[in-house]
């Protein structure tokens, strides 16, 4: 409504602001954060929705992803492809899940399919030991980290199948009020 | 998670009904990708269409107008949220903070960035509706200004706004026979007012923290939530997350370790020592207190004296005055290294309990320290033979409040700037201090609890206490950043967030409004000076004002209201047996849920 961008059309701007938790400001805010990351290959006009890809490195080195032991997983899990490349669909809806207005309950779903590691719709043991590893960057010794695993699994677990499923994983995140 | 086409086609039904609002929001939080929330709005927004030209082509053009109308309303919202999002204080700070030190450290600056939030709310109702028409009918002040005044509250302005002596008793009104403005009335009516929409605000916050945050665990959260939900994703400082990682593997560690640590039952005379431990502790924590308070007390009644008695306005007398503001912020400061000392003395079984002991024990001195000169001031100045009680009740809170403050950003030196110096220079395997979160927390709830009794008494005192508390935002951040490191135990923000609120209402705020309570209903104002000089009560105002209007006809619902609802008893247990009958009704069916999902849990595994 009066703002002179010539980046998206209105449609698409409301149709972003229909489908993330992001006002139009941050949405193009977003965009030049996107832009940023490889000027030469992201063009300045998207009213032709143009089929632009960034590697996993660039988006990997952006500082509020550098120090997160899980980037690569979250990368993958929001890319389309699923090898970490995003386009700026991918991005947008990364930072919306990540932001503080996302509801709980959708953060952990992500948060599920980010642990499980091996894409098959449980948290198994070898996906939650990886998971340890990277939480405590390989500090404990591997007896600890499968005892561990272990202790989760029979905690958590409610029908007994010896993996977490999305249902055990949120009923576990409802009981802990601090997951973000 | 959307399998299949009829699922689909479902989903697409029901959005489709739904309103505009409920709409997005739903889209929103629809675990899928971008792609797919658009192909599915696309399918949403052709099906209304549809639906609305079967409805009649006579509509059809009304639902498009109707439809470019809803856009052109949120283009409209969103102007609008983007401009005051402009206006959210401090918020890239709060997000930097939040980034190299995590939550539980946020939790502290989200907290007094709430209470200031109150207090610019009260400071506004007080300003505009009682402070306002009071320079309208402002006396000449022929006070001399010296510096002082500004560290005893006295002098200068004890004939300014700032304290309730200065407040005319007058009905204002600009022109003859003009409209009025009835000063008792507006005063009552003002505070009131700001009590009541604080205790609503309280309460509200108060529930959803509960709600939000003490969800019944079936189990108690053992390994499983610590290690899968305690990740801190907002750490984005490559030190904090490496720190983080550290600590969760020590705390991993520790808790292996720990299970073989609760086998260990102790025998008859070891759990009979450490009782007698406790016992010893809680009745030294508690004497101490009550020592304090005494000390505190007869102190004041010294002051009192000396104040009554002297009435020069020297310099001595006003150095006098300091002393009490000053030993109650040196017993605040101090006392509270005595419990921690104490705490880590008794050997507590888990590092949660000894912080929840800490707290309730500060919390008990502070708020008895508070009570104790509440006490002091309704019993002893209230009814001594000085001029404007009120003024000298509101200049004690204003000096109480500013050394606070004081002592606050020498707490601020000392226990985080010089450490970090000798952190770094001298033994350097201290390392850097940490934020000590509970024990600001209990500051800031100690200085709101005395903001919200001056607040009767020195209407503007919350005005002032929202600069205290901005320079002590802008202290604490600086201090933060430079001196201290992120925090080493696992901090449970929510819960701990959720007590004090709890603490801010229960002790605090519900104390306040008592002290507030007797002031009004029983105490005589004085004589000389105020907005109700002359009346038996504060509150004779207000039924001075029903017997005017039960001579109006319009007015006699109002006075029904009043001799029904608001000074009746009975109205009262009418009102508490249905909640009482309604809490332990919830409370029943909680329980009965627990045992259900029990039930169902074995049946699962089964």
């Amino acid at each position: 409504m009066g703002n002179k961008q010539t980046i998206f059309t209105p449609e698409q701007l409301d149709a972003y602001q229909d489908c993330t938790f992001f006002t139009r400001k941050e949405i193009l805010r977003l965009f030049y954060r996107y832009r940023d990351l490889a000027p030469q290959l992201v063009p300045l006009d998207y009213t032709d929705k143009p089929d632009v890809t960034l590697p996993y490195e660039l988006i990997g080195s952006m500082p509020e992803l550098k120090d997160n032991p899980f980037r690569q997983r979250i990368a993958e899990v929001f890319s389309a492809s699923g090898d970490g490349n995003m386009t700026l669909d991918d991005f947008l809806d990364m930072f919306s899940v990540l932001s503080e207005m996302a509801p709980r309950d959708l953060k952990a779903y992500y948060a599920f399919k980010i642990y499980d590691f091996n894409n098959d719709d449980y948290i198994c043991k070898s996906d939650l030991e990886k998971t340890v590893n990277k939480l405590t960057r390989n500090e404990l010794t591997p007896e600890e980290v499968s005892l561990v695993c272990e202790k989760v699994i029979y905690e958590a677990d409610a029908d007994n199948d010896g993996k977490l499923s999305l249902e055990d994983f949120q009923h576990m995140i409802i009981r802990a009020p601090d997951f973000l | 998670i959307f399998h299949g086409f009829y699922a689909e086609e479902k989903l697409v039904g029901n959005l489709a009904s739904m309103s505009a609002s409920e709409r997005i929001k739903a889209i929103q939080k629809m675990p899928e990708t971008m792609r797919k929330k658009r192909e599915i709005s696309n399918r949403v927004l052709k099906e209304i269409t549809r639906k609305s030209r079967r409805r009649g082509a006579g509509l059809s053009c009304c639902t498009g107008c109707l439809l470019r109308a809803a856009v052109f309303y949120r283009r409209f919202e969103n102007v609008l949220s983007e401009s005051f999002g402009r206006l959210r204080l401090w918020h890239r700070t709060l997000k930097i903070i939040g980034a190299e030190f995590g939550t539980s450290v946020l939790s502290y600056f989200l907290f007094l960035k709430w209470l200031i939030t109150l207090n610019i709310f009260s400071f506004l109702i007080n300003f505009s509706f009682i402070t306002v028409p009071q320079f309208v009918a402002a006396a000449p002040n022929n006070l001399p200004f010296t510096g002082l005044e500004l560290f005893t509250g006295a002098g200068y302005f004890q004939e300014t706004v700032l304290y309730y002596g200065f407040y005319t008793n007058a009905t204002i009104s600009k022109a003859e026979n003009g409209p009025s403005y009835n000063m008792q009335l507006a005063y009552i009516f003002s505070i009131g007012g700001y009590f009541a929409v604080c205790f609503l605000i309280l309460l509200f916050s108060m529930a959803r923290s509960f709600y939000r945050n003490f969800v019944n665990p079936l189990v108690h959260p053992g390994t499983a939530s610590k290690l899968l939900c305690t990740w801190d994703f907002s750490v984005t400082n490559e030190k904090a997350v490496r720190l983080k990682q550290r600590n969760l593997s020590t705390q991993i560690k520790e808790e292996l370790a720990g299970v073989n640590r609760e086998v260990l039952s102790f025998s008859v005379r070891e759990r009979v020592v450490r009782m007698v431990i406790h016992l010893v502790s809680w009745a030294a924590s508690l004497g101490t207190a009550v020592a304090a308070c005494a000390g505190i007390y007869f102190l004041s009644i010294n002051n009192l004296k000396l104040f009554v008695e002297g009435r020069k306005n020297d310099l001595a007398t006003e150095a006098a005055m300091l002393v009490l503001p000053v030993v109650t912020s040196l017993l605040n400061t101090f006392i509270p290294f005595f419990y921690s000392w104490l705490g880590r003395l008794e050997g507590f079984q888990t590092p949660g309990q000894q912080i929840y002991v800490t707290i309730v024990r500060n919390i008990i001195l502070r708020i008895s320290i508070v009570g104790i000169l509440c006490c002091y001031w309704l019993n002893v100045v209230a009814a001594s033979d000085s001029q404007c009680w009120e003024t000298l009740v509101g200049q004690d809170t204003y000096r109480l409040v500013l050394f606070d403050f004081v002592f606050c950003l020498l707490g601020c030196f000392f226990g985080e700037f010089l450490p970090r110096i000798i952190g770094t220079t001298c033994s350097v395997n201290r390392g850097l201090p940490e934020f000590d979160i509970g024990r600001n927390i209990l500051d800031l709830i100690y200085a709101q609890t005395l903001t919200w009794v001056s607040v009767l008494f020195s209407p503007l005192l919350p005005g002032i206490q929202i600069m205290l508390f901005s320079i002590v935002f802008y202290v604490k951040k600086v201090s933060l950043r430079m001196n201290c490191q992120p925090p080493r135990r696992f901090w449970r923000t929510a819960q701990m967030t959720t007590l004090f609120i709890l603490l801010l209402f229960f002790p605090s705020f519900l104390g306040v409004l008592s002290v507030i309570g007797v002031t009004v209903w029983r105490l005589k104002p004085s004589e000389e000076c105020g907005p109700f000089r002359g009346l038996p009560s504060m509150f004779a105002a207000v039924s001075e004002w029903i017997r005017v209007l039960e001579s109006y006809a319009v007015s006699h619902w109002v006075v029904w209201v009043y001799h029904n609802l608001i000074t009746s008893e009975l109205f009262f247990f009418i009102i508490s047996t249905p909640v009482v009958f309604l809490i332990y009704f919830y409370w029943k069916i909680i329980e009965g849920r627990k045992t259900m999902a029990r039930l169902l849990h074995m049946l699962i595994i089964n």
